[in-house]
């Protein structure tokens, strides 16, 4: 089914199967089921004071929990802006999207209380979500609760899911591919969310809720294959926003499991394409989507009903990606001979790990400059990690160890460098100076 | 529980959750990215197995705060004073 905003398509199941399960979720111990008419019913209850409060941008830390699916559903049915945060957030970030209220834990509200000083009183229906990874320039895309139905409509059309399905949500809701594949592909379809119970529950989640979907990054599939981890419930994963090394499909397709694929950004609502056949990386486009190549191989995405309404407040961010509806990603990619879109890599200099952390490798390498001063440098990524490629020798490992060890005390774990590499000569650069990263990928990787 | 005595329970579950570090020379000052072969999902088994171990409870904000070997022996210590 397409619908055009939350309230519609939770309406819709409260009123055509209001006894279907709609969510399930821990609470001490013991597994809760709420239908879609509890579910239907306790979001407009919510909505209902929200709409009273007065507020017009709420500040959402996306614990993942039922209460907070509840706020994010019942603030944007309430006509308010929702911006969707992680443990992270920053005043900066509160102050850009005009938030004047915050939803999550007092440990994370309290210190940013005072940056709500905003008003958005247009923001009605619209979602923000933050870019990862940058720092310098934070960027929160606009979308609206119009194109992320488009969007799960999408999904849902290449790879249905039915009521008696259940869809395992373990990824983070602020990023579009977990809210999007991880809870609302679910919801479109009439089936049963999952809400997974965070990092800790990591190892029993699946043996906890017995999923029959499950949507996933690589680094965290990866994990839950060799630990064995995945309940026999399970016949369908969807793996997105990152690169994923090919034992993994294949071990999931030897277990019986289907596979597919997503590409997508945040700025196209999630995917735009999946793979549905058993090549689990040539992948079809979506219904509503056009995808073109330019001469240089970039991808280009035209999909009017789920393309974002743009970066907020940053026209000029906008229009340099942006052109005639048309989304110029810094992706690479190439059709083959069944009009099927394979993903070669990236022109743009961002790293996009298994877990799915963006990394902006200009902005990270000028972090790192300061502690490395003088020194020919590039940060890559090698088999999933982040590596850090030096012209020296390996006396200088401690050295430099030490050197970039304040820079890497601010990073979060996952946005680590976990490898140092030396290397005799100087790094390729081009005429400007720009380092040339696929010529020092090859050349890592095969020394 | 002594100091030394966290310190080696702790090397014991890091070589367990991740055998690949088996053969690696762990220390306090050991830095978990880039002197060990842990990533972030045996990092999350690794304390979720010192919580259970140790019956203590490492706030999941914290967690990306430990930086070091020596840093998840201090978040155990501190919590179980």
């Amino acid at each position: 089914m397409r619908f055009s905003s939350f309230d519609e398509l939770l309406r819709y199941y409260a009123k055509n199967t209001p006894q279907a399960p709609a969510l399930q979720f821990e609470t001490a111990g013991k597994l809760q089921t709420l239908d879609y008419a509890a579910l239907y019913e306790t979001i407009q209850s919510r909505s209902a004071v929200l709409k009273r409060s007065g507020h017009t941008c709420l500040g959402l830390f996306c614990d993942g929990s039922f209460a907070c699916v509840v706020e994010l559903f019942a603030a944007v049915s309430a006509g308010l802006q929702v911006v969707l945060l992680n443990e992270n957030a920053t005043a900066q970030q509160l102050q850009l999207t005009d938030v004047d209220t915050l939803w999550g834990d007092d440990d994370l509200t309290q210190p940013l209380l005072s940056a709500c000083t905003g008003s958005a009183p247009n923001g009605a229906g619209q979602l923000l979500f933050f870019t990862s990874g940058t720092t310098a320039k934070t960027k929160a895309v606009a979308l609206t609760e119009k194109s992320l139905c488009a969007s799960a409509y999408n999904g849902g059309a290449l790879l249905p899911l039915a009521p008696q399905d259940r869809l395992l949500c373990m990824l983070p809701i602020d990023h579009v591919f977990g809210f999007v594949c991880g809870l609302l592909w679910g919801l479109s379809c009439g089936a049963c969310v999952a809400l997974g119970r965070g990092p800790r529950h990591y190892f029993d989640d699946c043996a906890f809720f017995r999923p029959t979907a499950l949507s996933a990054v690589p680094l965290l599939l990866g994990f839950l294959l060799q630990k064995n981890l995945l309940s026999d419930s399970l016949r369908l994963i969807l793996i997105g926003a990152g690169d994923c090394p090919t034992q993994i499909p294949a071990a999931l397709q030897a277990m019986g499991i289907r596979v597919s694929f997503g590409y997508g950004l945040t700025e196209t609502s999630s995917g735009v394409a999946l793979s549905l056949g058993s090549d689990p990386y040539a992948m079809t486009v979506c219904p509503d989507d056009t995808i073109t190549l330019a001469e240089d191989g970039e991808i280009l995405i035209h999909c009017p009903s789920c393309m974002m309404q743009g970066y907020y407040k940053d026209a000029e961010a906008t229009t340099a990606v942006l052109q005639n509806g048309v989304l110029h990603t810094g992706d690479l990619g190439s059709f083959d001979a069944q009009g099927l879109l394979h993903i070669i890599g990236r022109k743009k200099e961002i790293l996009v790990l298994r877990d799915g952390t963006k990394i902006f490798l200009p902005e990270y390498e000028r972090d790192l400059a300061a502690a490395l001063a003088g020194k020919d440098f590039a940060v890559i990524e090698e088999n999933g990690t982040i590596t850090l490629v030096l012209r020296g020798d390996n006396s200088e490992r401690d050295a430099v160890q030490r050197a970039i060890e304040p820079v890497m005390q601010t990073q979060p774990f996952g946005r680590r460098i976990k490898q140092i590499r030396f290397v005799n000569q100087p790094l390729p650069r081009t005429a400007t100076g720009k380092i040339k990263r696929w010529v020092l990928q090859q050349k890592v990787v095969t020394e | 529980m002594t100091r030394q005595e966290i310190l080696e329970q702790t090397l014991e579950i890091v070589h367990e959750c991740v055998p690949e570090t088996e053969g690696q020379e762990l220390k306090e000052s050991s830095v978990i990215n880039t002197d060990t072969a842990i990533d972030s999902m045996g990092f999350t088994l690794i304390i979720c197995r010192l919580e259970a171990t140790f019956n203590v409870k490492i706030p999941d904000r914290q967690w990306q705060k430990l930086y070091t070997l020596g840093d998840v022996v201090d978040a155990i210590e501190k919590r179980l004073k």
